[in-house]
């Protein structure tokens, strides 16, 4: 009892803040707009819109791709990153871990805006190489386009990743190690042997804190991907927003949702099965 | 339990472990539930309007008037388009004044969300353009609930050293012109963006379209896809692109005309044979808003209509203004320069496409979303 009081006040908020909201969304997605009111009877209509129209399969399934490559970017990315501060770095780790979020400590639309600048017609990247003499005319494939999306996610969610990795091998016992070295195995095979495996729960905490949020994702879509930089979540907003049809923007919210749990428990069941054969 | 019997049961160590927990949940769940403190923290400005309307509308010399007599500006809040600021009032955001343009007024006083306008409180009303004063689906029963402020133009803005060939046939086609493939770009809205595409396809009345105008409509769109560099959702995206020539041409209002103008760059503002569109924006006063600031409320929309800001919103912003009188201070040649071709908005109104409800606004947000979605 007295744990359940201690939580009390996180349950509440839980409560409030996630779980109504949550029903709320999975009752309007069975309501039906009309102009200016909602329909309140129960129909599947909205669902049967979301199968029978191939916009929403289609952006979800996008949405999906892109995160997915977002995903594998950002953990490849952040992986060396976080090996470095776990076994290279020795003294002020904790200097290294602040330089490393620094940047994350800015605005979310800024770090993308920022990438704006970066890739844009007169930004950094084409103006260094015209100068340089490389290009004489702006590449203007950089950006507005679902790889400048995937650069800007990648690069705004880094710190998402490197932290629960650098976690992870941190915890490594490094003795472990020293008796895979002394048994005969290569630098290489030990990593893959022993320090991949035993850094896994890292790494997947870091995909999944990646993946699921930017599925739903669509100021970076809006701002850099151009005129077919579209994902699921901008046709959410243009439900709630200039289309006026609140019941079918909570439907596609919770299908969404739905296939973004699928794909998590398929990845945590391959992971976790995976893992029990390694070890 | 009262306040004193629970004190009086701590003192004494009668609470049963059960009860104090039951106690201690109830102080969570009212703690959780509390708002945060009085929401007039910040000095006096609750004492002022929220005004919700468009980026640079927001600016002191649109209400020097209001500034003079009450000491501040009233409280703003800023909307990219309409329907994003519908969004957010039918969501439960309190607001006491609007500023949207006349092709949503309908809608909105469907909401019950309007209510009739005093203009007996205004001073400057009198000097309103007539014209104005009775555009149709702003005024119900008889009661006017929109005061025209702002009106002006959606056409095309483009560079006429990088397209030359359209300076003496200037038409919305550029918009469509493969030679200028990724350097074209137009508004992310149904209303200065879709209803391009509906006047460049020939529907008859783009704003209310039959079928197969609607087909012919999204053909458009998805020719167009291709080549353009990216819809726009901020006038600045649209004229620092034009500025650095990543762009040849786009949609815009006349401010981004004045303003590049101004700023010394070589554009035009194109009157398309098919005809520009117009528009009319004003004031609305919310139902919704706080009874006490009513007379702030009519203060700052006298002050907006004023000669003072109509002038300003002439000369620098290139828009028209709903006060007749603000035109006979600007000089001919500054009118001619800003693109003006007469100060009466009748003229300017009836040559082009004048914007009114669409129809079928959830059909063609559809329509966009898919083909945008490559459909």
């Amino acid at each position: 009892m007295r744990g359940y009081t201690m939580l009390s006040p996180t349950f509440i908020a839980m409560v409030l803040g996630l779980a109504m909201p949550l029903v709320v969304l999975f009752t309007l997605s069975f309501w039906l707009q009309e102009y200016l009111d909602f329909i309140r009877t129960f129909s599947f209509a909205n669902y049967f819109e979301f199968f029978h129209k191939p916009i929403y399969r289609k952006l979800l399934l996008k949405s999906i791709r892109i995160s997915g490559i977002v995903t594998i970017a950002t953990v490849l990315l952040a992986y060396p990153m976080a090996y470095f501060i776990a076994f290279r770095i020795k003294k002020n780790k904790l200097v290294w871990l602040i330089l490393i979020t620094v940047p994350f400590w800015t605005s979310y639309l800024l770090r993308v805006f920022a990438w704006k600048i970066m890739l844009g017609y007169n930004g950094v990247i084409n103006s260094g190489l015209i100068s340089l003499g490389f290009i004489s005319e702006p590449l203007a494939f950089l950006l507005y386009n679902p790889t400048s999306v995937v650069i800007t996610l990648a690069h705004a969610w880094a710190a998402f990743a490197i932290l629960p990795i650098y976690v992870s091998l941190e915890k490594i016992d490094r003795s472990l190690l020293e008796a895979a070295r002394d048994l005969g195995e290569s630098a290489w095979m030990t990593f893959l042997r022993v320090t991949l495996p035993l850094s896994l729960p890292g790494v997947i905490a870091a995909s999944l804190l990646v993946f699921i949020p930017t599925v739903g994702d669509y100021v970076t879509p809006s701002l850099v991907g151009g005129p077919r930089g579209i994902m699921i979540g901008n046709v959410i907003q243009s439900m709630f927003g200039e289309s006026q049809n609140w019941p079918m923007g909570a439907a596609i919210s919770v299908m969404s949702m739905f296939t973004v749990a699928v794909i998590i428990s398929l990845f945590l069941w391959g992971t976790h099965s995976s893992r029990k054969r390694i070890a | 339990m009262k306040k004193d019997q629970i004190r009086d049961q701590l003192a004494s160590g009668k609470m049963s472990r059960r009860q104090f927990n039951r106690t201690l949940m109830a102080l969570g769940a009212s703690t959780v539930m509390m708002p945060m403190g009085a929401r007039t923290a910040l000095g006096d400005s609750g004492d002022h309007p929220t005004v919700f309307t468009w980026e640079g509308w927001e600016v002191p010399e649109f209400h020097g008037a209001y500034i003079e007599k009450h000491g501040a500006s009233p409280n703003f809040a800023i909307f990219a388009d309409e329907e994003e600021a519908f969004a957010k009032m039918r969501a439960g955001f309190k607001v006491d004044i609007t500023q949207p343009c006349t092709y949503k007024i309908p809608m909105w006083y469907d909401a019950g969300i309007l209510e009739p306008i005093d203009t007996n409180r205004l001073s400057n009303w009198p000097d309103i353009t007539p014209s104005l004063k009775t555009i149709p689906g702003t005024v119900f029963n008889g009661k006017p609930y929109f005061i025209p402020t702002d009106w002006g133009q959606t056409s095309v803005l483009y560079r006429p050293d990088l397209a030359p060939e359209y300076e003496d046939n200037e038409t919305w086609g550029i918009l469509w012109d493969p030679k200028y493939k990724g350097r074209l770009s137009m508004s992310n809205s149904l209303v200065d963006g879709v209803m391009v595409a509906a006047i460049y396809s020939g529907a008859k009345n783009p704003f209310d379209m039959t079928d197969a105008e609607m087909e012919k409509t999204r053909a458009a769109l998805k020719e167009q896809l291709p080549l353009i560099r990216f819809y726009w959702d901020s006038p600045t995206e649209v004229e620092q692109a034009l500025a650095s020539g990543e762009l040849v041409a786009g949609t815009t209002w006349n401010d981004s005309y004045a303003t590049m103008k101004a700023e010394g760059h070589n554009v035009k503002y194109m009157s398309p044979k098919e005809g520009a569109m117009t528009w009319v924006c004003g004031f609305c006063i919310m139902t919704d808003h706080d009874p006490a600031k009513i007379d702030k409320i009519y203060d700052y929309i006298d002050a907006y209509m004023s000669v003072e800001a109509g002038i300003f919103d002439i000369t620098e912003y290139g828009y028209g203004h709903g006060n007749a009188k603000a035109f006979e201070q600007v000089d001919s040649q500054t009118l001619a320069d800003l693109g003006f071709v007469s100060s009466n908005p009748d003229d300017m109104l009836s040559s082009g496409i004048f914007q009114v409800a669409m129809a079928n606004e959830a059909e063609l947000q559809e329509m966009f979303d898919e083909v945008k979605a490559g459909l």
